[in-house]
């Protein structure tokens, strides 16, 4: 479905597809002219999120704080800091690379209530789990945005 | 209960039925892995359904074999 850069009306440099899969999930593979699968992963990445946001309440998109630089506060040590905080939170990880949607759901689920037990975790394994597979899209995307296939012989 | 629950502020009241939850995560994880993998979207459904299926059979393989290795120590 995809094609080579020169016969292609759809060719879209790499780093601009990595980003459009990120932000959009699918949108990379609109880019190259691959509407079906585009729309397969990002409807479904984009209904597995929502499907957490669900079950689990928005509140199981918690990012980290990042609190203001400490007095005295080398440049170094707060990188440490943040890097600890992140570490806190691993499921954001995955939960921000689903792109706008999860930046969006981490700056309203802390001011909404938290819920717990079995269906928390459950909503922050689909959230997670949706940016992981986003992540994989992001790499396949560029990947075929970086090597697109040969022209067939009987293309122009 | 469900009269009473507000949509993605609290939580689904499903708290019986969470083991059914596994399914659509596995169905998801299936169509975007093999959406990912076939270079042609035609195969993807058979594929998927493919994938979807071993990882279920898997898990309910790991479910019961853990339960037994309880079952054994237990008793």
């Amino acid at each position: 479905m995809s094609r080579s850069p020169a016969a292609s009306p759809w060719y879209a440099p790499v780093p601009v597809v990595a980003i459009a899969t990120w932000l959009v999930p699918g949108s990379g593979y609109l880019l190259l002219g691959q509407i079906a699968r585009g729309l397969t992963i990002g409807i479904t990445v984009v209904v597995l999120f929502v499907c957490g946001l669900l079950i689990g309440g928005i509140h199981v998109v918690d990012p980290p704080t990042f609190g203001p630089p400490l007095h005295g506060e080398s440049v170094v040590r707060r990188f440490e800091r943040h890097v600890s905080e992140v570490l806190q939170k691993p499921p954001y990880i995955g939960q921000f690379m689903t792109g706008v949607i999860g930046i969006y759901a981490g700056r309203i689920g802390p001011r909404q209530p938290e819920s717990h037990a079995r269906l928390n975790d459950i909503g922050t394994l689909y959230t997670a789990v949706a940016g992981m597979l986003n992540l994989l899209a992001i790499i396949d995307a560029s990947h075929r945005a970086a090597h697109p296939p040969p022209p067939k012989p009987g293309d122009a | 209960m469900i009269l009473s629950w507000v949509p993605f502020v609290e939580p689904l009241p499903v708290w019986d039925y969470w083991p059914l939850l596994l399914l659509p995560l596995c169905a998801g994880l299936s169509v975007v892995y093999k959406s990912i993998r076939c270079d042609d979207m035609r195969r993807v459904p058979r594929e998927a359904t493919a994938l979807f299926a071993t990882i279920i059979f898997a898990l309910i393989g790991a479910a019961l074999a853990i339960w037994l290795l309880v079952k054994v120590v237990v008793n």
